[in-house]
């Protein structure tokens, strides 16, 4: 099979990631648990991994690195920490249902910045009509998980800094791939999947915390125990219950593999194959392809229809013929409303590190089979 | 039998960064969980250090702006008490 459904999940991973899981699982107990060997080695590789984390993303703090289920997890952490009710948020119309159905959830105020697939101009005039002093907060993503737009997330968060309203930053599809700079994003938080393109197994996430984080779930912390509530600060709040250590160490190398080979050398060859992907889409007939005009504002994701069969059949159709893509709405009504594309959907096809151009070409010698109707 | 001195954290990853400092500083030391009776807010892990270094330890933890919660000695009688600083 080849594998193009990295933005659900990476399939392959680093030979390193297998390896430390089945370490954990025979050496490994429940970090803050206890001062023996087996806790105190996976106190260790919890620690390496925020380490790790804060080194890749420019935290200042490891305190600030809380380890979650995965994004969905960070997400509904920031969210339910800053918005009450009632509160205006400001998101954009590329957002997913992890953003917006804690939203909705809450009963929030939400107002959409709504700004044209690739258009990162209008996305920031958007957000600048938008935000005003009765904004809670704003809720973005880096990257679309449906159309792969790069949306302007530091312009928007120097926005936000002008006018004092926190930010939060999904970064479920940028994270050790394109360039993330906590420092420079000066987010209130910041929620990433590990088992994306950090390369961890599922069931693993971050969440970069500050102050204004509340804690969603309440149990045991291993500290401050005769605190009949959860200890107040971080990153004790926001961890209650036995970590996820397998999963942590799986991370940690995950995160090895992203900063050995370099998050820049990864994005420059996922948007190598995003651009033969987008020119070989666009060269068949009856394809519409939704590429950027300018590669630089794109990342590894890629939608497309084809005009006489339904995303769900092209997609089926490509898993008979050996390739994995996701084919619908891919949690992201918004995103397709936002670009018209909701009542079809798309096919969606995502890389990874472990991508190769030959996979490319074979992808698209089958679209192009299907397409033709044979 | 040399003192002990233990250096209280509010978690274990606080207690991790101290011990961290002090490693990079070359100062020896050890996590340990916090004895009940030193600790007021239940179960928590202290940095255990030997007394020829706590006066430097607690130098470098001040100037790397990482102070420990408090700081307890080991009494030969097998209590703690609670050293100021």
């Amino acid at each position: 099979m080849i594998y193009l459904d990295a933005a659900a999940t990476t399939l392959q991973k680093p030979a390193g990631v297998e390896k430390a899981v089945l370490t954990a699982l025979r050496t490994m107990a429940s970090p803050g648990r206890g001062g023996h060997l087996a806790a105190m080695r996976a106190a260790e590789k919890l620690y390496e991994c925020r380490e790790r984390a804060a080194r890749l993303f420019n935290v200042p703090d490891v305190e600030r690195i809380a380890v979650t289920f995965n994004a969905t997890h960070g997400l509904n952490i920031a969210i339910r920490s800053l918005v009450r009710p009632g509160d205006r948020v400001v998101i954009s119309g590329y957002e997913h249902n992890s953003v917006l159905r804690p939203l909705n959830a809450l009963g929030a105020d939400i107002a959409v910045a709504d700004c044209p697939v690739f258009d990162k101009e209008a996305a920031l005039r958007a957000f600048d009509r938008l935000i005003d002093r009765d904004t809670r907060c704003v809720a973005v993503n880096h990257v679309s998980n449906v159309f792969g737009f790069v949306l302007p997330v530091y312009e928007i968060a120097a926005l936000c800094r002008e006018r004092g309203v926190p930010l939060i930053v999904d970064t479920s599809q940028s994270a050790g791939v394109l360039r993330l700079d906590a420092r420079a994003l000066d987010a209130a938080f910041i929620a990433m999947p590990g088992h994306k393109a950090l390369y961890g197994p599922q069931g693993t996430g971050l969440l970069v915390a500050s102050e204004a984080a509340r804690p969603l779930l309440y149990g045991g912390s291993g500290s401050d125990s005769k605190n009949p509530l959860m200890p107040d600060y971080l990153p004790d709040m926001l961890e209650a219950g036995t970590h996820n250590t397998p999963g942590i160490a799986g991370l940690c190398a995950g995160m090895d593999f992203v900063e050995s080979r370099g998050p820049d050398a990864i994005a420059a060859h996922e948007r190598s194959l995003m651009t033969a992907l987008a020119a070989g889409l666009s060269s068949l007939r009856g394809v519409r392809v939704f590429a950027a005009p300018d590669p630089a504002d794109q990342a590894g994701v890629l939608s497309f229809q084809l005009d006489t069969l339904s995303c769900e059949e092209v997609g089926e159709r490509l898993n008979r013929a050996g390739f994995a893509v996701r084919a619908g709405l891919h949690c992201a009504p918004l995103a397709h409303r936002t670009v018209g594309t909701a009542s079809r959907g798309t096919v969606r096809a995502s890389v990874s590190a472990f991508n190769t151009k030959e996979e490319i070409a074979a992808f698209l010698k089958a679209v192009d089979s299907i397409a033709r109707g044979a | 039998m040399e003192t002990s001195f233990y250096l209280t954290c509010r978690s274990l990853t606080y207690a991790q960064k101290v011990s961290r400092t002090l490693s990079a500083a070359r100062l020896r030391n050890i996590i340990v969980r916090t004895p009940q009776h030193m600790s007021r807010e239940g179960c928590g892990y202290a940095v255990r250090v030997s007394a020829n270094v706590l006066s430097d330890a607690l130098n470098v933890l001040a100037r790397e702006n990482v102070p420990p919660k408090r700081v307890y000695r080991a009494t030969p009688s097998g209590g703690f008490e609670e050293v100021p600083w």
